[in-house]
């Protein structure tokens, strides 16, 4: 679905990535977990184009697409939710929605898609009417989730879904995720902090460090659950 | 059709009441035509200011080169024969030095996000003013007087009446062309890619906003209306252009003043900042010669703390709702 082949990025003179290989299999959930600074936002920035890459290819659906802008890339369904959620706050949650579904084709099916993300998130056709910056934490991720659903993605990126959340809450928004790779047949990229979540979501994780993949495969096979209850618990 | 025409109906009927007040009224001509000018320059930066949240502190620039446009339009052509059609060869003149201007700086400074744009910007008008004083360009700090240009082209009583009242009509038009494409601007595709990234640049890119494409047209569009502004209000109205008058930066805080205390990004916005600006400058500049510009530090100090959204903000909060919200966007 989404390729990332030697992936080599940065900001001005300062390089982030230095060849980056991962991979997004079609439906599947993908993670990529790191400390801080490893250049897992800058990943997810590269893949959609709000940077350019300097190196390295990536292919989505077979095309290559490496030099495309953000919004040619949203156009053939790639979508992103931004790390700390990027919400419209002064405007409703149902105005947020709306101007998700931007692009042409997304503001022809836009009926279908509120239907569909208030299935989804009761809560947001509950509070459709009020503002966005006034919603919990969890809400207004599940708003910007649903905000990104609205452009009718076949792949969303996530960056940091559970920043700033609750431990329940986070657990919900992981079975969101779930329930989009489920029922809407929706790949996820997910760049994670939260080891343990990425943990008991992921389908494949790829562990990041100073801008390289250190360390790839099923998340049971590449992190020692020991040692990270270790590093975190002492235990 | 209904959706355009509600939201210009206020803003169309002042402009009558001031035009219809001026014809009228012995000796409110004058005042009328200084307080539209006001007007017209913060619908000209709304455009960019209000739409795009992008602050522009070279704006003047625009202004500048629009009046230089029609200026070097009457010294290159006078001779040329064209008649009445000078104006508008200098009317276009303006407009292609504007959108050249509003390209180079476009492309540099566009790429820069917030304060970076801002500050990459102040340099751009006083540039043009030391450039054109320093490298003798266009007549270099003598400027350009075209009174006479203008009398040869349209013999002394019509050249009189060009500057005294056609000018100021002229100022009347782009107005209303101006609110015309704001309203036009504000329901289409282009005004929610607008919306959008204004409010959150990053989060119009994931949604498929194609931003600087529409950064781009706001910018052109604003320069574009800047450069008729200068070129009518400043040349064909005063006959004459100096560097240091027409690149003062003070016009760029004027109309920032103006779009941010009526209401950025609204149509009724710029209208109602230029209105009370224009009086209170006209009207401070009698009661209080010298004093005059010092409004301009209080006023922003009371927007930001009373209306921080502008009047017109402000109001269209108070009218959610209610079935006068159409007229007020």
């Amino acid at each position: 679905m989404l390729e990332a082949e030697n992936l080599e990025t940065g900001y001005g003179p300062m390089q982030i990535l230095w060849g980056i290989t991962i991979k997004a299999e079609k439906q599947s959930i993908t993670t990529i977990i790191g400390p801080n600074g490893a250049g897992k936002t800058t990943i997810l920035r590269a893949i959609m184009g709000m940077i350019q890459p300097w190196n390295g290819k990536i292919t989505y659906d077979g095309d290559d697409v490496t030099m495309l802008p953000p919004h040619k890339k949203v156009e053939r369904g790639l979508s992103m939710v931004l790390e700390g959620r990027h919400l419209f706050g002064g405007m409703t949650v149902k105005e947020n929605l709306i101007l998700g579904a931007y692009t042409k084709q997304a503001r022809e099916r836009l009926d279908d898609s509120l239907e569909i993300v208030y299935t989804l998130f009761p809560i947001l056709k509950e509070r459709s009417t009020q503002k966005a910056g006034t919603l919990s934490g969890g809400q207004q991720q599940m708003l910007a989730i649903a905000r990104a659903l609205m452009t009718r993605p076949k792949l969303i990126m996530l960056d940091e879904p559970s920043q700033g959340l609750a431990p329940i809450v986070v657990e919900q928004v992981m079975d969101t995720l779930k329930k989009l790779r489920e029922e809407l047949e929706i790949t996820i990229l997910l760049v994670e902090q939260n080891v343990l979540v990425s943990y008991h979501t992921a389908d494949y994780t790829y562990i990041i460090e100073n801008g390289q993949v250190v360390k790839e495969g099923e998340p049971s096979e590449c992190i020692d659950i020991q040692e990270i209850r270790k590093a975190y618990l002492g235990v | 059709m209904k959706k355009y025409i509600q939201p210009l109906l206020p803003v169309l009927t002042l402009y009558i009441v001031l035009l219809g007040a001026g014809l009228s009224i012995p000796g409110l001509w004058q005042p009328i035509a200084f307080i539209m000018f006001y007007v017209v320059l913060g619908q000209a930066l709304n455009m960019f200011l209000g739409m795009t949240g992008y602050v522009d502190f070279g704006y003047v620039a625009f202004l500048g080169l629009g009046a230089y446009g029609m200026a070097l339009a009457f010294s290159l052509f006078t001779d040329d024969g064209l008649g009445s059609g000078i104006i508008v060869v200098g009317f276009l003149m303006a407009v292609i030095f504007s959108i050249l201007l509003s390209m180079a700086v476009g492309a540099i400074a566009l790429r820069l996000r917030g304060a970076y744009f801002a500050i990459a910007t102040i340099g751009v008008s006083e540039g043009f003013k030391y450039l054109i004083e320093g490298a003798r360009l266009w007549g270099g700090s003598e400027g350009i007087i075209i009174s006479s240009q203008l009398r040869d082209s349209f013999g002394s009583e019509m050249a009189n009446y060009l500057s005294t009242f056609a000018s100021d009509i002229l100022i009347f038009a782009i107005g209303i062309l101006a609110a015309i494409l704001t309203v036009y601007t504000l329901h289409t595709r282009a005004g929610y890619a607008l919306m959008a990234l204004r409010e959150d640049e990053d989060a119009a890119k994931v949604m498929g906003v194609n931003v600087t494409k529409y950064k781009v047209m706001a910018f052109g569009m604003s320069a574009v209306f800047a450069g008729l502004i200068g070129a009518s209000a400043w040349t064909l109205k005063l006959t004459y252009v100096f560097p240091e008058d027409v690149f003062n930066i003070i016009y760029t805080v004027e109309a920032i003043v103006i779009v941010m205390l009526g209401g950025a990004g609204t149509l009724a916005g710029p209208v109602v900042g230029g209105l009370i600006y224009g009086i209170l400058r006209y009207y401070l500049a009698t009661v209080l010669p010298g004093f005059q510009l010092l409004v301009v530090a209080p006023l922003l100090v009371l927007i930001v703390t009373v209306f921080p959204d502008g009047v017109v903000g402000y109001i269209k909060r108070k009218l959610k709702g209610s079935r006068f919200s159409k007229y007020v966007i």
